[in-house]
């Protein structure tokens, strides 16, 4: 019988369906958690880009704000969106008054896209927080750029060095060796094995901030 | 052979990357940090052991003709249950894995232990056949993994245990140095182990 013309196409068929089926039922099942899970910790990030302005508006604690969490996101985050403005935009509000801005920003990694937030101060020019929510780099390498002392080296720093001028809106910044102490404000210490997505993270920044700032000049926000 | 055999043979002997030079690409690829192979190793034994299993119990009536395609997909539905477990219950260690897991459907230990013994053995001796192997595999990513990290960041298990004094090797980070690392991990089973043996 196994050797007859329709056996093999029965079996097969047979097979596929149970074991579509499994999955289909499998992901049925985890579906709605995995997408709350997904909706939490995206919201997470955005609280943590953003937890740092809201303490220091609120006087408060970083560590409060995340602890309160989704608490706080409710009570001092929004979502905007502007029209023509293709990013998302989430604003930090403490009592009535705005203390940064969130931005979803985009760009190309070694391997696919990135996906990331960046806090700014209101006048844009300076990066609060960054974190990255979705890339698909190298793990063990490139995906190391997830890890919190290099997305520290962002924190704090300003981009947008000349408001006047629409070209002169990214930094001067350079890549040195993990393994290397940095002698100026101006160096940042790029991931070993991962020179292309340590810049592309830094190209990304500079694109995406330029096109902010530069939006938000003949824009209001 | 008795089911004791089966798992040494599997695991030791006839291990999948020392000896039948199976599941390097991986091998090579995760091994610079030792938590992100124990977890791609668990991914494995969990993937391999039911696939063995399964592939085992419908043997009988597997057409010859269209054996590595349901090989495939019971191997790729196995993966994916992995996958939405990881995103459903472990969602950090699920976004630290990335695309190695998805990946595992490419392992080509796992096409190779269906193959070799699940299509050819009862389901129980298919299983342990499958624990034997993932187990065999992971012990390699594992002391691979172990050097890498140690000397590349001077950490185990993400754990600093070298101090301020070290200075890391960055050749220990890059792929190059699992190249080297596997080939002379190879050299000593085979020296000590094989050629003692004979």
């Amino acid at each position: 019988m196994k050797d007859s013309f329709w056996y093999p196409i029965v079996f097969m068929l047979i097979m596929v369906i149970i074991f579509a089926g499994i999955l289909s039922v499998m992901y049925r099942f985890s579906a709605e958690k995995i997408e709350a899970l997904q909706r939490d910790s995206y919201q997470q990030a955005i609280l943590g880009t953003l937890a740092k302005a809201i303490a220091e508006a609120e006087g408060s604690t970083m560590e409060e704000i995340l602890a309160q969490y989704p608490d706080s996101y409710q009570e001092y985050i929004h979502e905007q969106s502007v029209t023509g403005f293709e990013r998302k935009i989430y604003i930090a509000e403490v009592d009535g008054d705005v203390v940064a801005y969130c931005f979803e920003i985009h760009g190309k990694g070694l391997w696919g896209s990135m996906q990331a937030l960046i806090s700014t101060s209101i006048d844009l020019r300076t990066i609060l927080d960054f974190d990255i929510v979705n890339q698909h780099e190298t793990p063990g390498l490139g995906a190391r750029i997830e890890e919190d002392w290099f997305l520290g080296q962002f924190r704090d720093r300003l981009f947008v060095i000349n408001p006047d001028s629409e070209e002169d809106v990214s930094g001067s910044y350079e890549f040195i060796a993990e393994t290397q102490t940095p002698e100026n404000d101006q160096q940042l210490r790029r991931v070993t094995g991962a020179t292309i997505t340590s810049d592309s993270v830094i190209k990304m920044l500079r694109d995406e901030i330029n096109y902010i700032y530069n939006y938000f000049r003949n824009n209001e926000l | 052979m008795t089911k004791k055999e089966i798992f040494i043979n599997s695991a030791f002997k006839e291990n999948s990357v020392w000896r039948q030079i199976l599941g390097i690409c991986s091998a090579l690829a995760v091994t610079n940090l030792m938590l992100n192979s124990l977890i791609l190793g668990l991914g494995v034994i969990f993937t391999l052991a039911l696939a063995n299993f399964t592939i085992s119990l419908i043997r009988n009536w597997t057409p010859r003709s269209v054996r590595m395609m349901i090989q495939t997909l019971i191997i790729a539905s196995y993966v994916i249950i992995v996958d939405i477990f990881l995103k459903a219950n472990m969602p950090e260690i699920s976004k630290q894995l990335g695309p190695y897991v998805g990946l595992i459907i490419t392992n080509c230990i796992l096409m190779g232990r269906a193959e070799a013994f699940a299509s050819q053995n009862k389901p129980w001796d298919s299983l342990i056949d499958g624990i034997g192997a993932g187990l065999g595999y992971t012990l390699v990513l594992i002391v691979i993994s172990f050097i890498r990290e140690l000397f590349g960041f001077g950490t185990i298990f993400g754990f600093q245990v070298l101090g301020d004094w070290w200075i890391s090797w960055s050749i220990m980070v890059m792929a190059p140095s699992a190249f080297f690392l596997l080939a002379l991990l190879i050299w000593a089973v085979n020296t000590y182990y094989y050629k003692a043996k004979a």
